[in-house]
């Protein structure tokens, strides 16, 4: 089979690259050697969680440019990462879109009791952004682990009610189970009257991500005519529901453009012939296929998503062995706090402005192999709060520029 | 259980391989709709470190899988869920001993050619709401699901009485449910690949072993693998390609002999063993398929089957049906119908398989298509009995948008074929 663009990697930036070449009529084959990581994260768009409070977004980012020439935003510019938000934004039409909070970051709650600055956010998430002291009835479940009302409610000081679905033939409740009862009318309004006769005074009622996969606004109006009062989800552990929305959409998309889509399908070796890539093999026992292309995009993450290995003496790329990127040697890759500005977030792929990955003296490797998303070089996404952000953009212009 | 023990031990040192990240949990049709099931991460990879050879199962509710096989492929890191909770369903089945029932839906091949020969009094009775609840009662079929209608003569018998045309010899591995169900899906096989100048042969096949599978029965599994492999051998060993368009006896030909089974000889056998919608594409591609359809107004739904997905060809069926001026085909957004092969005649777990037909159901409904395409049977019963549509396998459109056609009808085209394939009966 051969094809205009092979995409490899079906997370953000995977997604993001897939549509702009298929708005650009190209024949898109995606690949993933599973469905990419959606349903790990929150799925709030973060673009630059590290902007002081008293800037907005667009101030923001035209000073940390001009402080990181290395960063991937640096190849985009203010301009280009807006283009791409507004082409993501397109597919999500109201009822369930994505919204800013005046082009500022947002404070969002977060299920251990935290707020964290996010910049886009869906819908159902929207009245986090009011959470004070005493404002809010947090409602959990009793045997669904992932969201603890209890936990949350002493620390943002609020009230909370555990609903106990006894009825429900076993102990244990999973995100996927919840959100299909609520999807079920007669199902809310039994639990709508419960948390209505529960509050005390309270403006809000928030709630773990479950109002529903296909149609989660319409679940928050029914309950929000029941109780009286705006209700929102707070995002937790995974399976990320938020997540799925986002692919489910994504897939439907895209599918109706004509992709190809092979979900659970891991490359087994790439054909290469001096300068370009030719191909792809994926093994399915007992057989191999081949998939060629005009061109190819890298889109497979890094730690997490099986873009980068680490090995005892050295970090690999696993699908082209593209040279890894960082400025540490081995003896600094250790660090205290994965979350903090851990070495560990510093390797990555170096490229040229049209997203070509770059050997050490900087000259292109491939001429039809682009690479975009986290994998890229100059950045620490979960430090930077950058994650989301990056993958659109660099996933929108990565494709771009290729094709136009 | 007759898994060779070296493939037991390397599927279940697998499990290590989970990262607890939870994808398997967000796509499982099964615990979406039910709290008895646990979901993919806790039955396959979690559950598998409390099972020792020798003890006794505790996780009866593994037999809840329904082997669709979606958690295997959103796993980021390679772990065989359902094949785990496939051994664990085998354990527990050898344990407790198999009912009746699950002997009877997974030897159709057996009594098949009965339900054939008194086809209209099977059917009758098939239908008897008396009969449904005494099969209920006594066999733990559920009264309310939809047991297939028998035809007579079988495709085999119909495929006998033919003379041959010529050309390039392929093989077609029809299976079972075309053999005495559904015998139109073999008849449009035979005659679009005519129609394109191959000779259709049909060699000597039995059931590919799936249904066995499916309810953990590996012995029975293999026995069926084995004949068909001497059989089908021969077949491509004398020059000829296999071709299928059930795309569950495909993915057990193709894959699941090979890579579960190991049985020898297997991955030759896969490597000239094709979808028919796959080959045509190829075909395609190469240039050398020139088909001139007829304009066919028709607004299709396709649903693309789990083993379709499994195979990892794409929707190849899709693809070409695009070719059909006219066919307005979209994508249904599901993906599961319930019917888990045998999953959803079973009695106590029917109400599951009609809960995860739910989302299929709305999808549809969304779409407001008048006729559905699938290349599963099991999917074709299913979406039926959900939705009261036209249900067909893609190629008995594209034979029908091939069928040649008087001048005359050119001018109504549209209304007439509606006709031929029974959209205004």
């Amino acid at each position: 089979m051969h094809y205009d663009l092979i995409i490899i990697g079906m997370g953000l930036s995977g997604l993001m690259a897939a549509k702009t070449a298929l708005d650009l009529k190209k024949r898109v084959l995606l690949i993933g050697k599973g469905m990419g990581g959606l349903t790990l994260f929150s799925n709030t768009i973060d673009i630059l969680g590290r902007i002081p409070e008293n800037l907005n977004l667009k101030d923001g980012l035209f000073e940390w440019i001009k402080d990181h020439p290395e960063h991937p935003y640096s190849k985009i510019g203010v301009e280009g990462i807006e283009e791409a938000l507004s082409s993501f934004i397109s597919i999500f039409p109201p009822p369930y879109t994505f919204q800013s909070l005046n082009g500022r970051n947002a404070k969002l709650p977060t299920a251990i009791g935290t707020f964290r600055p996010t910049y886009l956010f869906p819908s159902t998430l929207a009245g986090g952004t009011y959470l004070k002291e005493g404002n809010t009835l947090i409602v959990g479940f009793k045997g669904f682990k992932d969201f603890y009302a209890g936990y949350m409610a002493k620390e943002f000081k609020c009230r909370h009610l555990t609903l106990s679905l006894q009825d429900e033939g076993r102990s244990e409740l999973t995100a996927t189970y919840l959100s299909r009862l609520m999807e079920k009318e007669g199902f809310r309004e039994r639990i709508g009257s419960q948390i209505k006769n529960a509050l005390k005074g309270e403006s809000l009622v928030a709630m773990p991500p479950i109002l529903g996969l296909r149609d989660p606004m319409d679940a928050k109006k029914h309950l929000e005519a029941i109780t009286g009062v705006e209700v929102f989800e707070i995002p937790t552990l995974p399976p990320s529901l938020l997540g799925m929305r986002l692919f489910n959409r994504f897939k439907e998309y895209l599918l109706e453009r004509g992709v190809d889509l092979l979900i659970g399908n891991k490359i087994s070796k790439v054909q290469i012939k001096s300068a370009l890539c030719e191909g792809i093999e994926v093994y399915h026992p007992p057989i191999t296929r081949f998939y060629s292309a005009d061109h190819f995009i890298l889109a497979t993450g890094r730690f997490i998503g099986g873009g980068l290995e680490a090995e005892r003496e050295r970090i690999s790329e696993t699908v082209f062995h593209l040279p890894v990127w960082s400025t540490r040697s081995q003896d600094k890759w250790f660090g205290e706090n994965f979350f903090d500005d851990h070495p560990i977030h510093g390797f990555g792929i170096s490229v040229d402005p049209s997203f070509r990955p770059l050997d050490s003296e900087g000259k292109p490797i491939f001429e039809n192999v682009r690479v975009i998303g986290t994998i890229l070089s100059g950045h620490h996404s979960l430090y930077e709060g950058s994650r989301e952000g990056i993958e659109i953009s660099t996933g929108y212009w990565g494709a771009k520029r290729l094709l136009e | 259980m007759t898994l060779s023990s070296k493939k037991r031990d390397s599927l279940k040192r697998n499990a290590d391989l989970c990262i607890r990240c939870a994808n398997c949990m967000a796509v499982c049709p099964v615990s979406r709709v039910t709290p008895l099931f646990p979901g993919p991460k806790h039955a396959g990879p979690g559950a598998e470190r409390f099972r020792r050879p020798g003890e006794l199962s505790v996780d009866e509710w593994v037999d809840l899988c329904i082997g669709c096989h979606l958690c295997d492929s959103v796993c980021p890191a390679g772990v065989p869920i359902s094949e785990l909770n496939l051994l664990a369903k085998a354990k527990s089945l050898d344990e407790r001993g198999r009912p009746f029932r699950d002997w009877l839906l997974t030897h159709s091949y057996l009594y098949g050619w009965g339900g054939v020969l008194f086809s209209p009094l099977t059917n009758r009775l098939l239908r008897n709401s008396m009969v449904k609840r005494l099969l209920e009662t006594i066999l733990k079929i559920h009264r309310k699901s939809p047991l297939p209608d028998y035809q007579s003569p079988t495709f085999r018998q119909w495929f006998k009485g033919r003379s041959s045309r010529g050309g390039k010899k392929i093989a077609y591995f029809y299976g079972c449910f075309t053999n005495t169900n559904e015998i139109d899906v073999g008849k449009a096989t035979v005659e679009v690949l005519e129609a394109i100048g191959f000779e259709v042969v049909l060699p000597p096949q039995d059931c590919c072993g799936l249904p066995m599978l499916g309810n953990g029965d590996f012995n029975g599994a293999i026995k069926k693998g084995r004949k068909n492999l001497s059989s089908l051998l021969r077949t491509i060993r004398s020059g000829m390609e296999v071709l299928y368009t059930s795309t569950s006896c495909g993915f057990m030909i193709k894959h699941e002999y090979a890579h579960l089974l190991e049985l020898p000889g297997s991955e030759d056998l896969a490597k000239h063993t094709f979808e028919l919608f796959e080959f045509l594409r190829t075909l395609k591609e190469s240039g050398n398929l020139n088909f001139h359809f007829k304009k066919l107004p028709v607004k299709a739904g396709y649903f693309a089957p789990c083993h379709l997905r499994a195979l990892g060809i794409g929707f190849p069926a899709f693809e070409i049906l695009k070719l059909i001026p006219g066919l307005e085909s979209k994508v249904i957004e599901a993906d599961c119908c319930g019917m888990g092969g045998t999953f959803g005649f079973k009695k106590e777990k029917y109400e599951i398989a009609e809960e995860i037909g739910k989302d299929l159901r709305e999808a549809i409904d969304r779409l407001n298509p008048e006729l559905i395409l699938t290349e599963c049977e099991g999917c074709r019963l299913q979406i039926r009995h959900l939705t009261g549509l036209k249900v067909l396998h893609p190629i008995q459109i594209l034979r029908d948008a091939l069928r040649s056609s008087s001048d005359q009808e050119v001018f109504d085209v549209g209304d007439a074929l509606k006709n031929k394939i029974g959209l205004k009966s």
